[in-house]
């Protein structure tokens, strides 16, 4: 039972590590919170489905994120360049201006229905772990998320690349005195998170629905979890994304009637605790 | 961080583009007195009952806007949640009424009470934080608004998500609450309720409370270090606009007889802010201005779908090219005409 809570939870947060680390990252660079980032997930997520009814699932999990790093690169250059000068509340509306804008050509092109997307076959069905039973997508969920934040650590902790963009994020000003270029690092974080957003709204697509409202859940749980994590930390982030998912989980267990105000009731309770959330001090890592 | 680059060009320094000679004042007031009774009195004989009914849901929004604005221009804080406050103001009163059996003024007072304890106790948590994460944990806490309504246990007192049918019996605060459904007499009451207001914001903008908002906005740490506390003030702003934003909603289920799970989202809340951004939030005049043009835009173009495009379509637009929106605008054109003294 707990075993088949924690792993529950795993899948769960897999998607929200893969989705509010990207949240942070951006945070980190530009100093801004992406309320668009609901609706690229949801991007993701449509145009995943289009490609796995044309070609197939794993397909859809390699050109996806492609097409939305390109996009990334789009806001980059539209949206985060030119706004630079302009205050971090400004570029903060005018992504969720831009998030709406997304979200509603979506809605106008596929309608208002929710759609399924079925797991490839190697995929489907369950295997038995332990005398348990488990679904394999959820497995290979729970893989793809430990992955990525694996790759992400080791990213960040080991490349110099990683190390420029730990640096930017601690203090923007004395890592451009030291010569590195901001500018461009912020071009491969921010579609780095598109590309992420992209890859969770696939994999969303034979787990949770595909339907209209799917970006503002999203966008919702994860303000909560950059929230919780501490803004910009993304240990913080991923730390809270994985108590955000066991309570998500285990609330729609122990307490179904009350399970969608669980995530706010962990919220209100970080907040009394450590206004700052739970990575206070550290900006990234 | 400062939080001096925070707003940017979003709202004017607070120069007192109002400020008049004190032998000048008797003189506003009546001016002011005789434009309040004109707003309030000619459009019920000249408009159409449809036109006066857009326009009386342009003010309520305007309403909303008015909240939203004021405490971004003075306090640098951008709320996402005021739908939760304002949907939330008609359920309690519905639920009051119905649930409780309590007279529709009664209703109207203990309604208005929980939001205030609920606006005060999530202002102590949320204020706290830095601007960013304020505007984040707004929006969640509209969305835990949404969630709660919709839960299944509650269905009884909320209806779900086919809302509540409000049904009035007898007076509210001594006024027929026949009167408040009625197009032209509904005008005149959210005109003068919208003046108030707006007139109200103005005055705190130019009391200590306002000077104290706008010192935290710029450099909240070095007001700390100062010695001032820079928590009480930025508590009371926000549950001074959601006092605003619960009158509105109120007014609202007066207006409407009904509540939904709609007046709660987040779509009335991004509603709210492109009314304050299209007027322009440096000011009381900009937010009122706004919520009308959206009203009347919003029916112009029709269809539901367009409307929530729009409504995207018009937060970028007004922020990256007209931050100052269309009162700002227009103020600053009238400058460089020379119609106005540069103050």
């Amino acid at each position: 039972m707990i075993a088949l809570l924690i792993a529950n939870s795993l899948a769960l947060a897999s998607l929200l590590i893969m989705l509010s680390s990207g949240l942070a990252l951006i945070y980190g660079l530009r100093d801004v919170i992406n309320f668009g980032h609901g609706a690229i997930y949801m991007l993701g997520a449509y145009l995943g489905y289009t490609i796995a009814t044309v070609g197939g699932f794993w397909l859809a999990l390699l050109l996806v994120p492609i097409l939305l790093a390109l996009l990334g690169i789009a806001f980059e250059y539209l949206a985060l360049r030119p706004l630079q000068r302009r205050s971090h509340i400004e570029v903060a509306l005018v992504t969720l201006g831009l998030g709406i804008i997304v979200g509603q050509i979506i809605i106008y092109i596929y309608g208002g229905e929710a759609r399924s997307v079925d797991a490839p076959k190697i995929l489907s069905g369950s295997v038995t772990i332990l005398h348990l039973s488990y679904p394999v997508y959820r497995l290979f969920l729970i893989v793809m998320g430990l992955g990525s934040c694996a790759l992400l650590a080791l990213w960040l902790r080991s490349t110099s690349s990683g190390l420029y963009v730990r640096a930017v994020s601690q203090d923007p000003s004395v890592a451009r005195m030291m010569g590195i270029n901001a500018d461009r690092l912020s071009l491969l974080v921010t579609s780095l998170s598109t590309a992420f957003a992209g890859i969770a709204g696939v994999l969303a697509g034979p787990y949770l629905s595909v339907d209209p409202g799917m970006d503002v859940v999203m966008i919702v749980n994860c303000l909560i979890i950059v929230v919780i994590g501490g803004t910009g930390s993304i240990g913080g982030a991923i730390v809270a994304a994985l108590l955000f998912g066991f309570v998500q989980v285990a609330g729609s267990v122990f307490l179904p009637n009350l399970a969608a105000l669980v995530p706010y009731i962990l919220l209100m309770v970080v907040l009394l605790i450590a206004p700052g959330g739970i990575g206070r001090g550290r900006v990234l890592g | 961080m400062s939080n001096d680059a925070m707003m940017g060009g979003l709202h004017e320094p607070a120069a007192a583009t109002f400020g008049g000679s004190i032998s000048r004042r008797p003189l506003a007031i009546i001016v002011g007195l005789i434009g309040l009774a004109t707003g309030a009195v000619v459009p019920t004989y000249l408009a159409s009952d449809f036109v006066l009914r857009l326009g009386g849901e342009g003010l309520l929004l305007g309403l909303l806007a008015l909240s939203v604005a004021f405490l971004m221009n003075q306090a640098g804080l951008v709320a996402l949640g005021a739908a939760s406050i304002y949907g939330g103001a008609g359920y309690l009163f519905a639920i009051g009424m119905s649930d409780w059996g309590l007279t529709p003024t009664v209703a109207l007072g203990v309604a208005f009470l929980l939001l205030l304890v609920y606006s005060a106790m999530l202002g102590a948590l949320i204020v706290r934080t830095n601007p960013l994460a304020f505007m984040m944990l707004t929006l969640a806490a509209g969305e835990m608004v949404s969630h709660a309504v919709l839960l299944e246990g509650l269905r009884d007192y909320t209806g779900g998500a086919d809302g509540l049918v409000v049904r009035i019996n007898g007076s509210v605060l001594g006024v027929d609450a026949a009167r408040f459904t009625d197009p032209a007499q509904f005008w005149s009451l959210a005109f003068v309720v919208t003046a108030l207001v707006g007139l109200a914001f103005w005055g705190i903008g130019r009391s200590r409370l306002g000077a104290m908002l706008r010192a935290i906005r710029e450099n909240e740490e070095r007001m700390r270090f100062s010695g001032f506390n820079t928590f009480l003030p930025r508590l009371i702003g926000y549950v001074l606009v959601n006092v605003v934003a619960a009158i509105a909603g109120f007014l609202h289920v007066l207006n409407a007889g009904f509540v939904s799970p709609e007046s709660l989202g987040l779509f009335v809340s991004t509603n709210t802010l492109v009314a304050a951004l299209i007027g322009g939030i440096s000011g009381s005049l900009g937010p009122i201005l706004g919520g009308l043009i959206f009203s009347f835009a919003q029916d112009e173009f029709g269809a539901r779908g367009l409307t929530q495009l729009l409504t995207g379509i018009a937060i970028v637009v007004f922020i990256v090219v007209f931050p100052r929106g269309v009162v700002g605008g227009l103020s600053g054109l009238s400058k460089r005409l020379g119609w106005r003294r540069e103050t």
